[in-house]
């Protein structure tokens, strides 16, 4: 009997060690509901990632090599199940630490949960500056500040030639979009720009016609739009129907991505817009090799381009990688504070973490010329000469 | 001033495309008395349906909009037929749950089947425009205005001029005298449902020619159709065009003078107002 009851208890001890044998990581993401087209990007960055850094053996955590297990949950593009998703991964599941949602408002409700119960989470998908003003400790971000989303672009509108006389600033509701305009006004004033619209939408509007027939009557020169992708491909139909011809315009969403080429097709093209990630061979990575190889095995593994949404949810399961191996435990205390010190290179750039939190990436700034993604400007400079101004519709 | 005008053209034109959004909604719900929350989703099988016609054989959206008519009106009967039937004299509480469970499975089988990307049907001409005087008229908006009023004033003489629009109408008014005088209900009720969702169909078509497509677009269309339903009122097609045109110069109004945040603010008052001082709708009988 006392042999038996030692022999359970071996098999429990090691029952135990098995089951210590796996970090695992807990998500919900958009899988359904209107933005699981962004969504998805997270869920196929956070599964190749995991599958990539599994098969070159691991994470060494002290002196095991332990492999990752990723808990993925569909929050239905709703904020509130996504709250009860990230309590449920905590309590139930017992995750040892924290992916993010897509999307800034999702970011702020999921980290207080985080926060509360002190594991840490590493996010590429909130950029609203209100997520990092809260004094959270837990909370990381691998997209670079809202506000200096129009950083770039707004530098590069002084350079142009001539510059563009008066701008138009229009953004949705919501927390990234409102955090957008905030930083980009400021960046507007500096430059000394005058701004003649300056107005706040409804997130997920579909009748842009008032607002273009504004553009058109004061005659605005550049149009910057911090909205959904929905909203700005509402927006560029209805700025050809109605024949609004600004000379710029950019989008703080959509422009870099394929499905939105697809539904504008020809329209597309002089839409400019910012991405802080290109897949470049420049780029190089432990596990990916460059970005441009993880871009062609992106696609060939999920069936569509990879854009910066993917390479920042790469980023994130790889800092929780070089963290873990740093602490050199599973503690939430330990690998928190080695997040804060975090810093390599990836795929998606280099990464490290301000104190508050968030990394910092310039923003390239985008056109779609020919029907394609073309750098216009980046590190302080036009790399390809800009489309601008903007032929009127009934040129193109 | 021109700013003005244009925006109120903007409005009307908006306001029409809405008017046959609605009208299958109200259609429904005065026959049938059933509100049915899955008619967005109906909205967005049409947008689809116009869409792969129009990709896939390279099919005018216009000259695509009766076959997305067509298979609309099938589903909306079969719908009818196999489903709604067995609730319709069940409470209104039944009634909604079903419509609902409907809105969710064809959501989530569209999102499957097509994925969550964005589309827009995008035929050569679609960003065309004429201008008269110092206003710009989308042309595409025009041409689904069109059809949109065209459908909605041959629905109305259906209604009052055919013998399946008199026996749909007695089915609304006084469904025991209308059976004494022959009508069968099941019948004309799959009838009323299908021409719903054919209605719904044509209007998601018109709809993916001037906005975009998703899986999710049909729950804020239902919202909005059943808006103008009530501001219409159901007892008239002509009083959801009323519903509909009130509905898009108040919203495009209200985004020039007060600000484009308020736009939900004004429509819905506008309801919350008819509600009160005429229930019936603005063209409906005054009791």
């Amino acid at each position: 009997m006392l042999r038996f009851l030692s022999l359970f208890a071996a098999a429990l001890a090691f029952a135990g060690t098995a089951a210590a044998q796996t970090i695992s990581l807990g998500a919900s993401v958009q899988l359904t509901g209107p933005v699981a087209n962004t969504g998805r990007y997270y869920k196929d960055a956070y599964e190749f990632a995991i599958e990539k850094i599994n098969a070159a053996g691991g994470v060494k955590v002290g002196s095991q090599q332990q492999k990752i297990a990723l808990k993925l949950l569909d929050n239905q593009s709703d904020v509130n199940l996504s709250v009860r998703q990230y309590t449920q991964l905590l309590t139930q599941d017992k995750v040892n630490f924290l992916l993010g949602p897509f999307a800034s408002n999702f970011v702020l409700a999921d980290s207080s949960i985080a926060e509360k119960a002190s594991v840490p989470m590493v996010q590429g998908g909130g950029a609203s500056d209100e997520i990092y003003t809260r004094g959270y400790k837990y909370i990381f971000g691998t997209l670079p500040a809202a506000s200096d989303y129009f950083g770039s672009t707004v530098e590069a509108l002084g350079k142009l030639n001539p510059p563009p006389k008066n701008v138009a600033l229009l953004f949705a509701d919501d927390s990234f979009d409102v955090s957008v305009a905030k930083g980009t006004r400021e960046l507007l004033k500096k430059a000394g720009m005058q701004t003649v619209l300056d107005e706040r939408y409804s997130t997920n509007a579909s009748d842009f016609s008032v607002l273009l027939s504004r553009i058109k009557s004061s005659n605005v020169d550049a149009v910057l739009v911090a909205g959904h992708e929905t909203e700005v491909l509402n927006f560029i139909r209805q700025a050809k129907s109605l024949n609004v011809n600004p000379k710029f315009y950019s989008f703080t969403v959509g422009v870099p991505s394929a499905d939105f080429r697809h539904a504008l097709g020809k329209d597309a093209n002089g839409a400019s817009g910012m991405t802080a990630w290109l897949p470049s061979a420049s780029l190089k990575d432990k596990w990916f090799g460059d970005a441009e190889q993880f871009a062609k095995a992106y696609k060939a593994k999920f069936g569509y381009d990879p854009d910066y949404h993917a390479a920042a949810g790469v980023a994130a399961v790889e800092a929780f990688v070089y963290a873990i191996e740093a602490a050199g435990s599973l503690d939430a205390g330990k690998v928190r504070d080695a997040l804060a010190k975090t810093n390599f290179e990836s795929l998606y750039g280099h990464i490290a973490f301000n104190d508050k939190g968030q990394i910092s990436l310039p923003q390239i700034m985008i056109q779609i010329q020919n029907d394609q993604v073309v750098e216009v400007y980046s590190g302080g400079k036009f790399v390809n000469k800009p489309v601008y101004p903007l032929p009127t519709w009934d040129k193109r | 001033m021109e700013l003005l005008v244009q925006v109120l053209v903007s409005g009307i034109l908006l306001g029409g495309l809405y008017a046959l959004m609605a009208l299958g909604l109200a259609l429904v719900w005065g026959v049938l008395n059933i509100v049915n929350l899955s008619h967005g989703a109906l909205i967005m099988l049409g947008a689809y349906a116009t869409y792969f016609l129009f990709t896939g054989t390279g099919l005018d959206p216009f000259v695509a909009l009766p076959i997305t008519a067509i298979g609309l009106f099938v589903l909306g009967y079969v719908i009818q037929r196999g489903v709604l039937n067995l609730v319709i004299r069940g409470p209104m509480f039944n009634t909604l749950l079903i419509t609902f469970g409907i809105e969710v499975i064809l959501t989530y089988l569209a999102q499957l089947a097509f994925s969550a990307d964005f589309r827009a049907i995008n035929p050569s001409y679609a960003g065309n425009n004429f201008r008269i005087g110092g206003i710009t008229i989308p042309l595409m908006q025009v041409l689904a205005f069109a059809v949109a009023m065209a459908l909605t004033i041959a629905m109305w003489l259906f209604l009052l001029h055919t013998r399946v629009g008199r026996g749909i109408r007695a089915a609304a008014q006084n469904l025991v005298a209308a059976r004494l005088y022959g009508v069968d209900p099941r019948s004309i009720y799959a009838l009323t449902f299908g021409i719903g969702s054919a209605l719904a169909g044509v209007a998601g078509g018109l709809y993916g020619t001037v906005s975009q497509i998703n899986p999710y677009i049909g729950g804020p269309l239902t919202a909005k159709s059943f808006a103008i339903a009530i501001i219409g009122g159901l007892e008239n097609p002509l009083g959801v065009i009323v519903g509909g045109l009130v509905l898009g110069i108040v919203e495009s109004l209200t985004a020039l003078y007060a600000g484009s945040t308020y736009r939900d603010v004004a429509s819905f008052g506008v309801l919350i107002l008819v509600l009160i001082l005429r229930p019936t709708g603005l063209l409906g009988r005054t009791a």
